[in-house]
């Protein structure tokens, strides 16, 4: 992101937090948080509640016990509208533009809380952010393959300059030379910027490459966290990443 | 050779009130995915208002405003009241269906124990005719395609060129995306049902004009056009609702040239059970 | 009170009663939602209308249809019954597809008002939309000038009601049967009843057929009783009628059925007889608001009470009595396949106290030992240690398996073997093909190359529900109970051989079937004992906790005595206190000679369950070993942590 845009960080605090679909809870006594400036990644295998757990915090998800403060404002189960105009950018892992509607319109629709006239100058900024969607603004978003769809996608929450960015599997389905560019260039740039960042990915080590801090979830808990360069030296991060019986650094017995 | 041409004619017609009556319709089911078959039954409420106006001597197309406000306020309500608390719920499609059924009885059995059974007809004139060889139109009749052409315009301006309407195409589209970049989604749709509200009572009326005397039942078969209409362009899609109602209502009329005029119906019976046999996301590809 | 009133009134119940009869064991027992119904009332109507009249010319012309053959009774209303069903053929192809729910039934709809439309327009078909007229009574032909005699009209009403009874009773006999269950399994989740070897659309065609037939009969009495038919008795509205009247009486239960006749068809007929008429309303006032009132009750049940009045009953299945497994038999189940072969004990943990508690914390018998076999077991295990011995056969073999999805390999050139007795694990990062190549291998999607070979047999081609019944079952991930049906009854709906599932099994009665269901239910009893929810016997499984309803669907699984399960991520989404049990169940299930191939991602449990374990990449095998083996091996980690 070019400098020139200031953004405000808000940060996130997740204290608690049990959720789930009706039924049994996917995840239970989650914390986590982060701060402006930082990148903050969510590791784990497939079913451990990674996008469950960005989902209870947009209000997609019920949560059932727990809090959810953004910029110190409690924002807990609200409406997902709400928590969007609070300041929040939400990238969800799989239906993640409108495939009808045009390239332009989607980020139209990104920009959907801005002042009108603002709204053409934002799109040129994202634009050359991701020049690669500026050659094709007028396609609708559902016949674009999936290397632009994730730009598009990232493109949208652009739009609206949030405070805090929880983006789930960004580089799914992506070549892994293009997944890690997005990272370095794009999600580690947000921080850059003054964001706050929580990222949920599969692949964990190109993540941890530009994270601040990380959080290792497993069977619905947090399993581990620490900074990179500690859990990479840590035994323990790869058994419990591989769910071995490891023990959460510095934390309760789990 | 002349009958056909005058049959495009009353094609045309035809077409207009089923293009009014097809896009409310598909955008209802497009933003929140049901099917509501009380449709029917608020057109021919709207028509009736338009009728009550009219006994007061005031021009139809006067009522016909009246028609289009209360169907509009009549829409939201049972979009508000009675669908979405259900959704909430859970509630299957068939359920859903049966609901609507319901209502579809509360409403036009409601008109009828007030009007009566008896069939009426607007106090209007028909205007001068026009014919263009055997092309032969009242002005009426024209001023019905007129509105046919502004609304569909207008339903295209609103969906390419407003927030509104992209916000409504958005919400069709991908509803939880849509709250997750502001739109408070719950007032598009109440916007969407006052809109298509609106147009079911324009639609109504102006059935009721064309179809000169009508009852509280006129409607019934028409329903099951609008259906033909919006599943042959596939059900959501406005643009495909308007080409599927310029088919239908050509094909029925000029059908007619053909085969006994009480059958002319049949074509468009047969067309909806072929596409739901076949294709029910309807003839176009991808959405507008 | 008249006579005559009573007669009305006991005809037109008994008729409207056999009519809400066949729309529930459409709608309500077996989830057909016909939005056509009364085509078949009217067509048994006509049937009995064209057969009975003489022909055209007989009564001067004056009105034309096909048919008038004079036939005597019972002929007409036989011929009712027939044409009821064979209207309902046509409407089994628009069953046939999978459509969305609302849209076949709009496609319905439209058939029904076309076919009215129809017959409307057709004068010299059925005489148009004047109807048929001077339809000749039972026995006694035409008389249109003078009433028949009143001992006339009781007989009719008694053989009406007769009639209503015999359907009762029918349909009571094949609702309350294996079949039915079946039916209602369909309803619950037809997607399950299918992969289960149900024949989805045999039975919804004997449903529509059935249901036909009886609105046909009913159709057919009632044109000789009132001796007219037109198709103004047939709009619409009046299949919304018949579905208001199930709805409100109880969708599913056959008194709510009658119940429903006779609230809503007959009962508004009654009311609108007391109130009072005047002359400054509207002569159509009281009929309007009629349909108006039945709106509204539709919609007010819906909401209220969506059961009706009389719900649909549970059907409790006694559970027989304490079920012990006697010392030295094997735990009930199986029927004894290869014996079970020699197990490494390392490989092997049960929870250290041996006692186990249940689900909702009431402690259960202790878990089988895995030597509970008695003699059957272990002939010098003692010298194993590790790997180094394979624990058996080759089971289940995947060969070269490929699958592509436009383009793009899901799965590629995968190559691996299960052997006998083990419970072997399959991993690997998010998008590897697991699930798909379990998919594979259950028959439940087609593969793309390759082939899958069980038991030394190739079933590549074979369809899932054909490897179940060898022996070969999967089970599925997401929530696939049938919610309104007991547990008890979902365990034995998954047995494949029963003499009640099928129509005519079904019209056999208990006594035909009824060694095969206790068979099943004590089966199904020994199989709760060993999960330990015989509590839960006769719970609707929709009223069960998540992580008990795993353990219906693994029991369910077990129902078809498998030798080989495939599990797909059982321990989803449950508490690891549950998971760890249903892990040591899996455990002991294989020690008793089972094997299992397992699905999941919670890789503690692979790590303490296990071995061996598969890890796939990228839909290819990247090594295999135990938790700890692969755990140190660098490639495993790469694809974990590269993702």
């Amino acid at each position: 992101m070019s400098a020139d845009v200031t953004l405000r960080g808000l940060p996130l605090r997740a204290e608690g937090i049990t959720a789930g679909y009706g039924g049994d809870p996917v995840i239970r006594g989650i914390t986590v948080s982060a701060d402006p400036g930082q990148v903050v990644s969510l590791v784990g295998p497939n079913g451990s509640g990674k996008s469950t757990l960005l989902k209870s915090l947009v209000g997609i998800v019920r949560v059932s016990s727990g809090t959810v403060t953004v910029g110190g404002r409690q924002v807990t189960n609200m409406a997902p509208e709400e928590i969007a105009r609070a300041g929040v950018g939400y990238v969800p892992q799989v239906d993640d533009v409108f495939g009808p509607l045009t390239v332009r319109e989607n980020l139209e629709m990104g920009g959907y809380l801005l002042p009108r006239g603002e709204v053409p100058g934002r799109i040129d900024k994202v634009l050359t952010v991701f020049p690669r969607l500026a050659g094709m603004v007028g396609r609708s978003a559902g016949k674009l393959s999936g290397g632009e769809r994730k730009m598009l996608a990232m493109g949208r929450v652009l739009m609206l300059d949030p405070g805090l960015f929880l983006l789930d599997e960004p580089t799914a389905n992506l070549a892994p030379a293009i997944a890690v560019a997005l990272l370095e260039e794009h999600v580690r740039g947000l921080a850059a910027s003054g964001a706050a960042v929580l990222i949920v990915e599969q692949r964990a080590k190109a993540v941890l490459a530009i994270s601040d801090r990380t959080y290792v979830l497993g069977g619905g808990e947090v399993r581990m966290e620490g900074t990179p360069a500690e859990l990479s030296v840590s035994p323990e991060f790869v058994e419990s990443f591989l769910g071995g019986r490891a023990r959460p650094v510095g934390s309760a017995e789990g | 050779m002349s009958l056909f041409i005058a049959a495009i004619g009353f094609g045309l017609v035809t077409a207009s009130v089923l293009a009014i009556a097809s896009v409310g319709f598909t955008l209802q089911f497009g933003v929140t995915d049901v099917l509501n078959l009380a449709y029917g039954a608020i057109m021919i409420l709207g028509a009736f208002l338009a009728y009550l106006v009219n006994g007061h001597g005031i021009s139809v197309w006067l009522g016909m405003l009246v028609a289009i406000a209360a169907c509009s306020v009549v829409s939201v309500l049972l979009n508000g009241v009675i669908y979405t608390p259900f959704q909430r719920r859970g509630a299957s499609p068939i359920t859903m269906v049966i609901v609507s059924l319901g209502m579809t009885l509360i409403i036009e059995f409601g008109v009828e124990a007030v009007a009566g059974g008896v069939p009426v007809s607007y106090t209007m004139g028909n205007g001068p005719t026009f014919s263009a060889g055997s092309f032969s139109l009242t002005g009426v009749q024209l001023v019905i395609i007129a509105i046919a052409v502004i609304v569909m315009l207008g339903v295209h301006a609103l969906l390419r060129y407003t927030k509104l309407g992209k916000a409504m195409r958005a919400t069709a589209a991908n509803r939880t995306l849509a709250r997750n970049c502001g739109i408070r989604t719950g007032r598009v749709i109440a916007a969407t049902w006052a809109i298509t509200g609106a147009l079911c009572g324009l639609a109504g009326t102006v059935f009721a004009i064309d179809a000169g005397s009508f009852d509280a039942t006129s409607t019934d078969v028409f329903l099951v056009l609008i259906l033909a209409a919006v599943f042959l362009g596939g059900p959501g899609k406005p643009y495909g609702a308007m080409l599927g109602a310029l088919v239908i209502g050509l094909a029925t009329e000029v059908s007619a040239v053909f085969i006994p005029a009480d059958y002319k119906y049949v074509i468009a019976f047969v067309a909806l059970l072929v596409m739901l046999g076949v294709r029910p996301t309807g003839l176009l590809g991808e959405a507008l | 009170m008249n006579s005559f009133y009573m007669i009305n009134l006991l005809v037109y119940a008994a008729v409207d009663a056999m009519a809400c009869l066949g729309l529930n064991q459409q709608f309500g027992v077996a989830g057909v939602t016909n939005f056509g119904f009364i085509v078949f009332q009217a067509a048994g109507g006509y049937a009995a209308a064209i057969l009975a009249m003489p022909p055209e010319s007989a009564n001067g012309g004056f009105q034309s249809y096909i048919g008038g053959w004079n036939l005597p009774f019972p002929l007409p209303w036989i011929g009712a019954a027939v044409a009821g069903g064979l209207i309902a053929l046509p409407f089994v192809f628009l069953f046939g597809r999978r459509l969305r729910g609302d849209f076949a039934a709009v496609a319905l709809l439209a058939t029904a008002v076309l076919l009215n439309l129809l017959v409307t327009n057709y004068r010299p078909f059925l005489n148009g939309d004047a109807g048929l007229s001077l339809i000749p009574t039972p026995l006694r032909g035409q008389n249109m000038f003078s009433a028949e005699p009143l001992s006339y009209q009781w007989g009719f009403t008694a053989g009406t009601i007769l009639l209503a009874v015999g359907v009762f009773a029918f349909l009571r006999r094949l609702t309350e049967s294996p079949y039915g269950r079946s039916l209602r399994a369909m309803r619950d989740n037809d997607v399950v009843a299918d992969s289960l070897g149900k024949n989805l659309l045999s039975m919804r065609a004997a449903m529509l057929v059935t249901g036909g037939a009886v609105a046909g009969l009913s159709g057919g009495i009632l044109v000789t009783y009132i001796t007219t038919w037109s198709p103004a008795a047939w709009g619409y509205a009046e299949t919304v009628v018949l579905f208001a009247a199930v709805i409100i009486g109880g969708a599913g239960n056959q008194w709510g059925a009658v119940l429903g006749a006779v609230l809503v068809p007959v009962g508004f007929e009654e009311v609108t007889r007391y109130i009072p008429t005047s002359n400054n309303l509207p002569p159509n006032l009281i009929p309007s608001l009629e349909w108006v009132a039945i709106g509204v009750l539709i919609i007010g049940f819906l909401w209220f009470r969506p059961q009706g009045v009389l719900p649909e009953r549970k059907r409790v299945i006694r559970v027989a009595g304490a079920v012990a497994a006697p010392a030295g038999d094997r735990t009930a189940g199986w029927r004894g396949w290869a014996k079970p072969r020699v197990v490494s004990p390392e490989t092997r943990r049960v929870e250290g106290d041996g006692q186990q508690q249940n689900a909702d914390g009431a402690t259960a018998r202790p878990a089988p030992q895995p030597d509970a076999g008695g003699g059957e077991r272990a002939r010098g295990d003692s010298g194993n240690s590790g790997s180094a011995e394979p624990a058996g056969a080759v089971v289940l073999e995947a060969v070269g398996l490929s699958r592509e999805f436009g383009g793009v390999h899901a799965v590629h050139e995968v190559s691996f073997s299960v052997r006998q007795g083990t419970l072997t694990g399959l991993i690997g990062p998010n998008g590897a093909g697991k699930s798909t190549l379990l998919a594979m291998l259950a028959g439940t999607l087609p593969v793309s190359a390759g082939n899958v070979v069980y038991l030394g047999d190739d079933v590549t081609s074979l369809a899932a529900f054909r490897r179940a019944r060898m022996g070969l079952v999967r089970t599925f991930q997401l929530a696939s109970e049938f919610k309104r049906l007991t547990v008890m009854e979902n365990l034995v709906s998954s047995v494949q051989r029963n003499r009640g599932d099928s129509f005519f099994g079904a019209m056999g009665g208990r006594r035909y079937w009824g060694t095969d269901e206790a068979a099943a239910v004590q089966r199904a009893s020994a199989l709760l004992e060993r999960f330990g929810l015989t509590d839960y016997a006769n719970s609707y499984a929709g009223d069960l906790s998540g992580g008990q309803r795993r353990l219906v669907e693994i029991m369910r699984a077990l129902m078809a005595e498998p030798r080989m399960l495939l599990l797909d991520e059982p321990m989803a989404g449950v508490h690891p206190r549950l998971a760890r049990r249903i892990g040591n169940q899996l455990v002991a299930l294989c020690a008793e000679g089972m094997t299992i191939l397992m699905v999941e991602h919670e890789l503690a449990i692979m790590d303490e369950f296990c071995d061996p374990v598969v890890v796939m990449a990228e839909g290819a095998v990247l090594a295999e070993g135990t938790m700890q083996q692969l755990r140190g091996r660098q490639e495993v980690v790469e694809a974990y942590l590269v993702g």
